[in-house]
């Protein structure tokens, strides 16, 4: 490993989050570098300790959302540097990618064996941007190196997508479960599979999927657009809320944390080995 | 057939927007019977939507010019200083712009068409673009079109959401209205924003360079195919029929994305080897006007070969190779020894023939120090004139004559709070729009501090590192535009000024779209006149900074807003102002925190109800005294507001406007958080319709009754209105609203009416 890790955030046609992203990145004190999706040898030489794939609409959705991307050449290296253990976030359109790959939930290697399906909202359809709150699984706070900071705490954060609703094979639902990294619940951190608790209709009101070994991470949810605390609305409840609250108006306000930074600084923790 | 007579048939069979007399001023230019690409170009540069004939003489009324002002109205976009930060100058760049007769003939495309129509034009200026607004005007969604206005304002959503979600550029809000003068003629107004590095603007005209070097002309994107070809004649004209669906483009936002991470990396690589270039977007007029405006405005030539364009049609005839508005494309202007790095950089290093079948960047055009501009196409010359003649342009004086909508007063003024109260949250005006914002993404790009509907405007931070924050907002109200039209055009720069001033930004510029009807009316050329005068007047009053007005910078003119069957939509012209707040941290939104606090009144209610949500949804009235605008009263309470902000005394601030101090202050409290809910109970309880719905202007502020007691002198248009309370209720002495009873309603009445049609009357 490098004394300053070195996170690669992978760029394909469409990709739309990608500059938030690294800044996060580097603003958590590692460093941070852009790669276009041809780029796959400047990929390999360089050889990055994690890899973020952002949010977007790769190839316009083309097929499914992220089905096309992950069929690109430079996949297959983010694909066997996974095997070997380093760690993967793949956010929105990136989770997509993730499990149009079979990186997540990963049981049989190169089998796609989840899907992100349309919201399943009764009377709409369509794009849903709204603040959702979730908590962790107790195993992701174990093995996860994005979520080593998450505990038990509601983490509120943004959705902004059409096609989020993890869905699973019949045969799978029984293993599910142990892929949840992240579940959607209320503010006081209470699950439940109601509109608009789950946003979606996620099975297990899934907002994140994880591989067996925890080091790949799909997420619909935007931790880079919660990153800092003023990015999250004046009306947030609970303990974040509350935060806001106290820091409005004093002078740490606006470059004090938010929920979206114990992602990132979990990794960056992860490689200083206090994980 | 004589001239005369090849010019009418040749008007009629093509179906030109250009007069007999126009088609002869051209063919005197050329020296003999026009080409078909030479009518179809000057009918597109002619046209009301390119030349601004009717309106360019009423123009010169808008103040443009103030020391923050880098680029006036003329190009693509305007620009105003911003701020330093770290060693560069950064400046706000912003266009303004319709797409009414697209979205009412195919609502997802016009719509998203609009989108990506206006962001281009930001683009083309150097500038990374951060965010965009909508301003939508819909017919009565329960009224006797409803069901198409229902279909139309859902159409018009998908496609801005498509779009601009896609693309990555945030939603900064906009607004959204509804009144049965649009049933025929709805009106999408789009607005979009970036910044540029100060020394990185770019120009959209061939440098002075091309005199002394060969410069090439570029063309970047979409390979050309015959959509919108005759959109901007199809926008200067009455909508007769929905037939005319062939004149709307079809908007990429995918091959938009690439494209813009591709230009941004061809800039970069000109600038930064000083290489001088001229860069402009293909708008209306498409190929032709793009070759044309860069040679012209650089006082050059250009000799452009349609058999280099990549077409995704064959055999397309010149002037729709020329002409037609394929949407995604960009001329560049370069010298010819950089031209093949330049294409390298979008055909390789891009992919872009890869990822979209056709797309690419090809040199298609050479400029010439002899001022023609020259077509070929099948090794014929397709057309051929002065350069500067196709700039010219030309003017009319429009004859105008006042109309006046009387004043008429309703006979009694029942006043009920709590009833009002709630049939005004619930109706479609006074609704809330989150059913509406939820499918616009207000986030991506990381830098939004308050999105839709927690403060008064939109506010983001986008440069990173630097805290100086841009607050945005559009208004414009059609209840006042039916009643007065100068006042329509005063209040709709003086409300877009005071969203912004309540979140505690100073305005710096001002952008505008004018939507009328048909300006050979003398009634309706009347109205625009009016609305043009109103915002000068409170531009002249509403520049905060300094001694300069409010410039207004960029904006648009839409005319022709009127179907054969309806008349004229109501005047409706349309205003975004954008501000600076030179810390983000300090901005104030609308949600109610401290219980105990005061609720301030900045400025006195007046009886002025003309136009207003009360008069229209509890008594069902539609005339009245609207308003008056009292420039040097709003230009005294905005210094108050910023003054309060400044200091930190502020802990909420919301403009008061549709429903009068009672529905500003429900709104107030509906936006506090689901874990500390607040109400306010007012100090007088007497039902005055005067003292609870009047839309004078002015604003709501939540104070500490310790800040309140510092301010010394207090000016006499404050006052104390009531108190913050940790009840979910609007409230007095005599009477007590819940609004948890309305909560579910206000949030989803919208989503009922609009996209579930449960409600239909």
């Amino acid at each position: 490993m490098k004394s300053v890790p070195l996170v690669a955030v992978i760029q394909f046609p469409g990709s739309n989050c990608e500059y938030e992203t690294a800044r996060v990145i580097r603003d958590s004190g590692m460093n941070d570098r852009i790669y276009r999706w041809n780029q796959w040898r400047e990929l390999k030489d360089s050889r990055p300790d994690a890899y973020v794939l952002p949010g977007g609409f790769s190839f316009q959705d083309r097929i499914r959302a992220g089905a096309v991307a992950a069929k690109e050449r430079i996949m297959d290296m983010v694909f066997s540097e996974a095997a070997d253990g380093k760690p993967v976030l793949g956010i929105c359109n990136g989770a997509q990618i993730l499990v149009e790959s079979g990186m997540v939930p990963g049981w049989e290697r190169g089998r796609i064996e989840s899907a992100l399906a349309a919201n399943h909202i009764s009377g709409r359809s369509g794009y849903l941007s709204r603040w959702i709150f979730l908590r962790a699984s107790d195993r992701a706070q174990q093995i996860c190196p994005w979520l080593g900071l998450a505990g038990n705490r509601v983490i509120p954060l943004p959705i902004a997508h059409a096609e989020g609703r993890f869905v699973f094979s019949e045969e799978n639902h029984a293993r599910a479960e142990s892929s949840a990294a992240l579940k959607y619940c209320d503010d006081k951190g209470i699950e439940s599979s109601d509109y608009p608790v789950n946003p979606n209709g996620s099975f297990l009101n899934l907002a994140a999927v994880m591989n067996d070994r925890g080091n790949v991470l799909a997420m619909m949810p935007h931790p880079e657009r919660a990153y800092w605390l003023w990015q999250l609305p004046p009306w947030i409840p609970g303990e974040w809320g509350d935060k806001r609250g106290q820091l409005l108006g004093s002078g740490s306000y606006a470059a004090a944390e938010g929920p979206g930074s114990l992602f990132f600084k979990s990794l960056a923790d992860f490689f200083r080995g206090e994980h | 057939m004589n001239l005369q007579d090849k010019l009418k048939e040749a008007i009629r069979h093509r179906s030109l927007a250009m007069t007999l007399e126009e088609a002869e001023k051209l063919a005197g230019y050329v020296g003999r019977m026009p080409t078909p690409l030479e009518l179809h170009l000057f009918d597109t540069m002619w046209s009301e939507h390119c030349s601004y004939k009717s309106s360019r003489s009423v123009l010169k009324l808008l103040p443009t010019h103030a020391s923050s002002v880098v680029v006036g109205p003329g190009e693509d976009a305007g620009i105003v200083k911003f701020t330093d930060h770290d060693g560069f100058s950064w400046d706000l760049v912003v266009a303004h712009e319709s797409h009414n007769h697209p979205s009412q003939v195919l609502p997802v495309e016009g719509a998203a068409t609009g989108i990506g129509g206006i962001v281009r034009d930001v683009y083309c200026m150097g500038a990374r673009v951060t965010g965009s607004l909508d301003l939508l005007r819909f017919g009565d969604p329960l009224g006797s079109s409803g069901e198409k206005t229902r279909a139309i304002c859902r159409g018009v959503v998908e496609g801005i959401w498509k779009y601009g979600n896609a693309l990555g550029v945030p939603n900064l809000g906009g607004d959204t209205r509804f009144h049965d003068g649009y049933d025929d003629n709805c009106l999408v107004n789009v607005v979009s924003l970036g910044f540029v590095r100060h020394d990185r603007i770019v120009h959209s005209f061939v440098p002075i360079e091309a005199h002394q070097e060969q410069y090439v002309l570029i063309l970047v994107g979409k390979p050309t195919d015959d959509t919108g070809f005759g959109g901007a004649t199809f926008a200067s004209a009455d909508l007769e029929d929905e037939s005319e669906k062939g004149a709307v483009q079809v908007a990429d936002p995918f091959l938009k994305r690439v494209l813009s991470e591709a230009n941004l990396n061809v800039l970069d690589y000109l600038f930064d080897k000083e290489i001088k270039f001229g860069f402009k977007d293909l708008g209306a007029g498409g190929i032709a006007c793009v070759t044309s405006e860069l040679a012209a405005h650089g006082n050059l030539g250009i000799e452009v070969d349609l058999d280099l364009v990549p077409v995704s049609i064959p055999d397309l005839p010149s002037e729709v190779i020329a002409c037609a508005e394929t949407q995604e494309r960009y001329g560049l202007a370069v010298p010819q020894r950089v031209a093949a790095e330049v294409l390298e950089i979008y055909n390789e290093k891009f992919e872009m023939p890869r990822l979209f079948p056709g797309a690419g960047a090809t040199v298609i055009g050479t400029f010439t120090p002899e001022p023609f501009y020259r077509v070929l196409h099948c090794g014929r010359e397709v057309a051929n004139t002065p350069v500067e003649y196709i700039t010219e342009g030309i003017i009319y004086d429009r004859d105008w004559e006042p109309s006046p909508a009387p004043v008429i007063e309703p006979d009694s003024r029942p006043c009920d709070p709590q009833e009002d109260l709630k049939k005004m949250l619930l109706s479609v005006d006074g609704a809330s729009r989150s059913p509406i914002w939820t499918y616009y993404d207000s986030e991506v790009q990381g830098s939004t501090h308050f999105r839709p509907g927690e403060a008064d405007a939109c506010i983001t931070v986008p440069i990173p590192g630097c805290r100086a924050g841009l607050s945005v907002s559009g208004d414009g109200n059609p209840w006042i535009g039916e009643l007065d039209p100068f006042l329509a055009g005063a209040h709709a720069v003086g409300e877009a000024v005071r969203n912004v001033v309540a979140t505690g930004a100073i305005p710096i510029a001002a952008t505008d779209c004018l939507n009328y009807g048909n300006p050979e009316k003398a009634d309706v050329f009347w109205q625009f006149r009016q609305g043009v005068e109103g915002i000068a007047a409170a531009c002249r009053e509403l520049g905060l900074e300094g001694e300069d007005p409010l410039p207004v910078v960029s904006g648009n003119v839409s005319f022709y807003n009127q179907s054969s069957q309806g008349g004229a939509i109501p005047p409706s012209p349309i205003v975004a102002v954008f501000g600076r707040i030179d810390d983000f941290s300090k901005s104030t939104d609308i949600s109610l925190k401290t219980p105990g606090n005061l609720i301030i009144l900045v400025g006195n209610r007046m009886d002025e109800l003309g136009g207003s949500l009360y008069y229209r949804t509890c008594i069902d009235h539609r005339g009245g005294k609207v308003p008056e605008f009292r420039g040097k009263l709003e230009r005294e309470m905005a210094l108050f507001v910023l003054d309060c902000c400044e200091s930190g005394m502020s802990k909420a601030v919301h403009d008061i406007s549709d429903g009068g101090m009672i529905l500003a202050a429900a709104e107030m409290a509906i936006a506090s958080r689901p874990d500390a809910r607040r109400g306010i109970i007012f100090e007088t309880g007497l039902p005055d319709p005067v003292v609870f719905y009047s839309e004078t202007p002015g604003y709501l502020i939540e104070m500490s009754q310790k800040s309140w007691d510092a301010i010394e002198n207090k000016p006499e248009f404050l006052s104390v209105a009531g108190r913050v309370t940790d009840e979910f209720t609007i409230a007095s002495p005599l009477w007590r609203m819940d609004l948890m009873e309305i909560l579910e309603d206000h949030a989803d009445r919208l989503d009922r009416i609009i996209w579930r049609e449960e409600v239909t009357e």
